[in-house]
């Protein structure tokens, strides 16, 4: 049975050109891919703040472990980036040393923590056992992540040399995003 | 080793299908025993490769081997072993080679089912099938390879998505939608195949709509097991959001339901051939689309598009499947000429026209709302959701039109009815509607479009209950045998039919319920300290304890509930708050108390164990258990009219020796 011979050729007809079916088709389809490849690039964890666009919110905070508090107004002239996070959080953990990493890189930007709801004692352990190469500041009041409208931790804005928030980031981020936010960055500076 | 292992096997495959789809299509241009032959074995080859690299990847991650890059990426040695096992389909790449076993699957019985059957057709159709298969297969050794080796493997990983160990449905969900999605490349392939060849005969048309019916039927059930897991699990109270995810698996569900219906007219008629034609191949589309669109189909990855390449590939394989389905209908659409003309008048065929054209509008109103966002986003810069509201004002009047019509057209007969017929078919039922309505008013629905929907679901109900009673009532007048004797005879010679309707009487049940549990629940939002207590309609809730529970993957904190009703104690209720190690934001996980009638809803806000207090959503939701089992009604009644063709189908091949293209068409 497996090799019944297959008979006659299939009666192959004329072809003719629906002109209707084609216009339907091409109205469906053209816009539809237009939409999808140019919504390829989007990156669903870039979310649009409010903020962004805008200047940052003012801060002065002390750094984990003491000294003198940093204000953002003080680091005009260059790209920062400010990343909320907290030693409860995991995916902080795996960000940590891309940002930590990065932070070495590109020494143009300014790097900042902003603990979220954490305690300075374990803050201070965490940072001691992983090591860091920029400064993370208490938000004991909370009160900086509710300027910038931080949901859950990690967030990361990434502000340019006038102050203005040009992106915000939910999620861990990895070495690469992080550069071609802080180049974003530096293109937006005056 | 094993990595290698795998990797040489997806290349196989790759192989076979590739070398199958080019044999194949020459078979289907210049057909010969020797090519059919070869694209038959080619199909097989690909199914078996596809199933080994499934195996060698359950046994990498059954024995934990990190040097596989899979396993390093959603494997764990402290996992209990079913979850090993599931964590096939746990992540995107895994999700796709699970793809490629059960595209293996659908193709290996799709073609040896027809072996010997359609041998214009059949070439073409595994020649589709496994162009499709090719892609995929490419997708495994590129883009999205679940082998790469791992140079020096980790001792131990990460282990899978943390909501895939939170509840059950989370393991079930997916290999149903898999079966639905996958299935569908099986009626694409014969729909493309009757183009190419130009013909879609009365005997052809069979293998078509069932195996479009198999999938559809995976398709129903893993939407709304998807809906059942997040109102179980997302403890927001609903089942249904619109959200893109979910309006992915629903588009190509209304495309095929659409096309299992003017498949009948083309049975029956033999018209609408081009129609149906292009429904299937756009069913085969939206499932491609929806695939895009959710990446992995059922997990929203944490990893996004623009660090893999696999949804460029997806969106070139779209495209390419797009421009190929239009140039395709274009050129050969008009040669699939009707046998017959469409009834315009009153009839059921008319009916039927109808139905498809309301599927049609709501498959174009869901898609519009799922790309709009995407529209506005290219062209302002501006991120917005369309939501709901735009949702449910279009679809619940598609929907209680479908009720209507699915009541209206079993109830005229095929061809043009007189309007004597007309009135005999559709006076009746109007009891059961009024009588539908009336207990919806005792009971206080106040509500318009629910009271439309009782109303024609009470109608539909008369007429689909008569329509299964019909032949039963016929035989016990005919043959003078007693109601179960009739019944059972009646099921056996009309089994299709039977199961047609008992869909209709599960989707009428569905959308009534939907209808009720929508508008008719009642809710509240409270704050409560420990030994507080609260109403809702008949239940009081009183809140006992709150208590830490430590499990190896999460933290939970979980409250207390005692629950009476109108004064009688029904027990507690344990609605708790989820940390997962894993995860950014705690989960919550509601409880659910769920009788025929009604469900009791309790989610938790907000839980502070210490200071003893507990914020709650609490519902009272109507009919909600309806919708499941509904569902299950449905799948029953696919199930039940699938069955009897497949065996009739395998009965014909022995009764129509010799093998010739026996379609009473001919080949004019």
């Amino acid at each position: 049975m497996a090799t019944t011979p297959v008979p006659g050729a299939a009666p192959v007809r004329a072809s003719r050109m629906n002109p209707w079916v084609l216009a339907a088709g091409l109205a469906v389809v053209v816009p539809l891919l237009a939409i999808l490849v140019l919504n390829l690039g989007r990156d669903p964890h870039s979310v649009r703040s409010p903020l962004i666009g805008r200047p940052a919110p003012a801060f002065s905070l002390p750094p984990v472990g003491g000294g003198a508090p940093i204000s953002l107004e003080s680091l005009r002239g260059r790209p920062v980036v400010i990343n909320f996070w907290a030693t409860w959080c995991v995916p902080c953990f795996e960000e940590h040393a891309a940002l930590t990493a990065a932070a070495r890189t590109f020494r143009e930007a300014q790097f900042l923590g902003v603990v979220y709801e954490d305690e300075e004692l374990k803050t201070q352990a965490f940072l001691a056992e992983r090591g860091s190469s920029y400064p993370s500041l208490m938000d004991a009041d909370g009160r900086t992540a509710i300027a910038f409208g931080v949901f859950g931790v990690p967030e990361t804005f990434f502000i340019d040399g006038s102050g203005r928030i040009v992106e915000k980031y939910v999620g861990p981020m990895d070495r690469r995003t992080i550069a071609e936010l802080i180049a974003r960055a530096k293109g937006g500076a005056p | 080793m094993i990595p290698a292992l795998g990797r040489t096997l997806i290349l196989l495959a790759l192989l076979a299908a590739s070398g199958g789809a080019l044999v194949g299509f020459a078979t289907g241009a210049r057909p010969t025993a020797l090519g059919w032959l070869w694209a038959r074995r080619l199909a097989y080859a690909f199914a078996a490769f596809m199933a080994l690299a499934n195996v060698v990847m359950e046994y990498a991650l059954l024995s934990h081997d990190f040097s596989v890059s899979y396993v390093a990426h959603v494997g764990s040695r402290s996992v209990p072993t079913w979850v090993s096992m599931v964590s096939l389909w746990s992540s995107l790449e895994g999700s796709i080679l699970f793809w490629g076993l059960v595209m293996g699957v659908y193709v290996a019985v799709a073609t040896w089912q027809n072996r010997d059957k359609h041998p214009e057709y059949m070439p073409y159709a595994v020649g589709v099938w496994l162009a499709c298969g090719a892609f995929f297969s490419f997708l495994l050794a590129g883009p999205a390879q679940p082998f790469a080796t791992v140079p020096s493997p980790a001792m131990d990983g990460p282990g899978p998505n943390a909501l895939l160990q939170n509840h059950y449905l989370m393991v079930i969900h997916p290999p149903f939608l898999y079966s639905g999605y996958v299935g569908m490349t099986i009626p694409f392939g014969l729909a493309c195949a009757a183009l190419l060849v130009g013909r879609l005969g009365h005997d052809f048309i069979r293998p078509l709509r069932n195996f479009l019916l198999l999938p559809w039927i995976f398709l129903t059930v893993a939407i709304v097991l998807g809906g059942w897991w997040a109102y179980e699990v997302l403890g927001w109270g609903g089942y249904w959001a619109w959200d893109p995810v979910e309006n992915a698996s629903f588009l190509p569900w209304l495309t095929a339901t659409a096309a299992l219906h003017s498949a009948l007219l083309v049975e029956r008629k033999g018209v609408l051939k081009g129609w149906t034609v292009t429904l299937v191949i756009g069913t085969y589309l939206l499932t491609i689309l929806g695939t895009f669109m959710t990446r992995s189909g059922v997990f929203n990855s944490v990893h996004s598009f623009t660090q893999s390449a696999i949804g460029p590939t997806i969106l070139l394989f779209l495209a390419a499947a797009l421009i190929f389905s239009v140039v395709l209908l274009t050129l050969r659409v008009d040669t699939l000429v009707p046998d017959g003309t469409l009834e315009t008048g009153p009839s059921r065929d008319a009916v039927f026209l109808v139905q498809n054209l309301l599927f049609v509008l709501f498959t174009f109103t869901v898609l519009l709302g799922t790309v709009f966002p995407l529209v506005v986003e290219a062209a302002r810069g501006v991120q917005m959701s369309v939501g709901r509201p735009y949702f449910d004002r279009m679809s619940v009047p598609i929907g209680v039109a479908l009720l209507f019509v699915m009541g209206v057209g079993p109830a005229l007969p095929w061809g043009r009815a007189t309007g004597q017929q007309v009135r005999s078919a559709l006076l009746p039922p109007l009891l059961t509607a009024a009588a539908f309505a009336i207990v919806g008013l005792a009971l206080e629905v106040r509500n318009s479009w629910t009271l439309l929907a009782l109303f024609f679901g009470g109608f539909t109900a008369q007429v689909t209950i008569s329509e299964i009673l019909l032949p039963v009532r016929q035989r016990m007048r005919a043959h003078g045998e007693g109601f179960l004797e009739a019944f059972g005879q009646a099921r056996r010679r009309g089994q299709r039919r039977f199961g047609a309707y008992i869909v209709h009487a599960g989707a009428l049940l569905a959308i009534v319920a939907i209808g009720v549990s929508s508008t008719m629940g009642t809710s509240k939002e409270i704050q409560l300290r420990q030994g507080e207590s609260t109403t809702l309609g008949a239940y009081a809730l009183t809140f006992v304890n709150a208590e830490r529970v430590s499990e190896p993957h999460r933290q939970s904190a979980r409250a207390r509930m005692d629950i009476s009703k109108n004064g009688r104690p029904i027990g507690s209720l344990y609605p708790s708050m989820n940390q997962y190690e894993s995860q950014r934001e705690p989960i919550g996980t509601p409880a659910v108390r769920t009788s025929l009638t009604e469900d009791l809803y309790l989610s938790i806000h907000n839980i502070d164990v210490d200071a003893r207090s507990v914020g709650l959503l609490v519902l009272v939701n109507p009919m909600v258990g309806w919708i499941w089992i509904a569902t299950a009604i449905m799948a029953l009644g696919g199930l039940v009219a699938l069955v009897p063709s497949w065996r009739g189908a395998s009965v014909s091949v022995a009764a129509r020796e010799p093998i010739v293209a026996a379609s009473p068409e001919g080949s004019g």
